[in-house]
């Protein structure tokens, strides 16, 4: 495995190359590199050598670009993203477990972003858990999620950092019980609601009695059985019963009234370890049914089955679906 | 030499599941490692097996998280693109064969001989550009570019 030794005329092949580059057109520097091109077959040979440098995966990488503008960027950020190893020290063995755990921290990333592991409770893709609290009221945390419990004397504080959560709580007079997330606040009044914390925005979602809102400034809403609302931090809208308000979830399905594919495919999305793409024009097409969260695979092959639309696996890590 | 399969192949299969978390990926590992330790010429005098094996192991299991980790740094790229800027499945599979391969080229180059190899050879950056984007001087990217050039030709062909 050691390195073969570089010949002189290749050294200088390389030379020529990096100079040529920065060369005005017309520059004599031309003629004296075709001087020394010709002057002997192996510096023909050297010159070949370096230009084959790395070519037959750039000429893949070009192929690409062609088809489609922005692959050769695209691949050269993501190289460049990574750490630099070495193989010779990891062969050395002092490096290999830490190159390992640096490994599985990149790639557990996606699966568990690396804050929410800090959280009290949190949950994986494809993972859904159900907790008792101290209190007796019971917890239930969608995939992906992550919640820190705060609770005292005065209060039952739930805050909600990542994903989504359900709770039916426990009436304890003198001690609220308050989901929090970036943009409010969720106050039970009765037994069960879901709130889910979105990019920019987040949802609750009364299933039985009511709760109260509170975000920004405005004053405190109350939200009754069967209503949702989306809240920013500033103001908060009623949303219509969705997919996203029945909290199908809990009980392991999703369940969706004549809705977009797209909204279904983003509840599937935390089940999901790869990427899942969803064409515009797929994701637009109306949806009735019940599907199983727990196996998005059978959930997507029904869902060709019954739609007009192909899902193209790569491997676990890529999914497409695009219309017919 | 099949001693070696029977004897271990187990306890190689519990240690890479160890750390691999996943039965097949550790069945797989465990296949290649056998593998590429029959090959090898060290093995008439193995006094410690599972040491070797183990050595073996190691550096099948650094490039298998490596790759994933390229991968993964390759699937948030494309995450970020508009659905019309989507490469076809085929293309996909392409670059992802493609960027494998320029990254065991590149493996061992310094950080920014790699960065400003990258930025020559994949985006087709001139010198100057180079050492503008990179905050050096001309003379170090072009140190570091016949440093990479080098590097990538003193490649021994396994």
């Amino acid at each position: 495995m050691s390195r073969l030794p570089i010949d002189r005329v290749t050294r200088e092949a390389i030379d020529w190359l990096l100079k040529l580059e920065r060369a005005p057109a017309g520059s004599p520097m031309q003629s004296a590199f075709d001087c020394w091109l010709r002057r002997c077959p192996t510096h023909q040979l050297a010159w070949q050598r370096v230009n084959a440098v790395m070519a037959a995966p750039l000429a893949d990488l070009q192929q690409a670009e062609q088809r489609t503008p922005g692959q050769l960027a695209l691949a050269s950020r993501s190289l460049r993203e990574l750490p630099t190893t070495s193989r010779r020290k990891v062969l050395g063995g002092g490096l290999a477990m830490l190159l390992v755990g640096l490994g599985s921290a990149g790639i557990a990333h996606r699966r568990t972003p690396l804050d929410d592991l800090l959280a009290d409770l949190h949950t994986g893709t494809g993972e859904r858990r159900a907790f008792t609290l101290a209190d007796g009221s019971r917890l239930r945390l969608n995939a992906r999620s992550a919640v820190d419990l705060r609770f005292n004397a005065s209060q039952r504080l739930v805050v909600l950092r990542a994903g989504e959560l359900q709770v039916d709580v426990t009436p304890e007079p003198g001690r609220p019980f308050i989901v929090a997330t970036a943009q409010g606040q969720v106050q039970a009044l009765g037994t069960r609601f879901s709130v889910r914390q979105d990019e920019g925005d987040s949802l609750v979602a009364v299933q039985q009695h009511s709760v109260l809102l509170i975000t920004g400034n405005a004053a405190a809403l109350r939200v009754e059985e069967g209503q949702a609302f989306r809240f920013d931090g500033l103001r908060s809208e009623a949303v219509a019963p969705s997919l996203r308000t029945r909290a199908g979830w809990a009980e392991g399905r999703v369940d969706v009234r004549d809705e977009p594919l797209g909204e279904l495919i983003e509840a599937l999305r935390p089940y999901r370890a790869g990427l899942l793409r969803v064409s515009p024009q797929a994701a637009r097409i109306r949806v009735y049914g019940s599907f199983p969260l727990d196996d998005t695979e059978r959930t997507l092959l029904s869902l060709s089955e019954t739609l007009p639309i192909r899902v193209d696996s790569l491997g676990s890590w890529l999914t497409r679906i695009d219309v017919i | 030499m099949a001693d070696l399969y029977s004897d271990h192949h187990r306890w190689l299969r519990a240690w890479l599941y160890r750390r691999l978390n996943c039965p097949h990926d550790a069945a797989d590992l465990a296949q290649d490692t056998f593998v590429r330790a029959m090959g090898s010429s060290a093995l008439p005098v193995i006094e410690e097996p599972r040491a070797f094996l183990a050595t073996v192991a190691r550096r099948l299991l650094s490039n298998l998280f490596r790759r994933r980790a390229l991968e993964q740094a390759y699937l948030e790229e494309l995450g970020r693109l508009p659905e019309h800027c989507m490469p076809s499945a085929e293309d996909v599979l392409l670059v992802r064969e493609a960027l494998a391969q320029i990254d065991r080229l590149l493996d061992g180059l310094p950080a920014r001989a790699r960065h400003a190899f990258i930025l020559h050879r994949l985006e087709g950056l001139t010198q100057p550009a180079i050492a503008e984007r990179l905050g050096v001087s001309l003379a170090s990217v072009e140190r570091d570019l016949r440093r990479a050039f080098l590097h990538c030709l003193s490649e021994p062909s396994e």
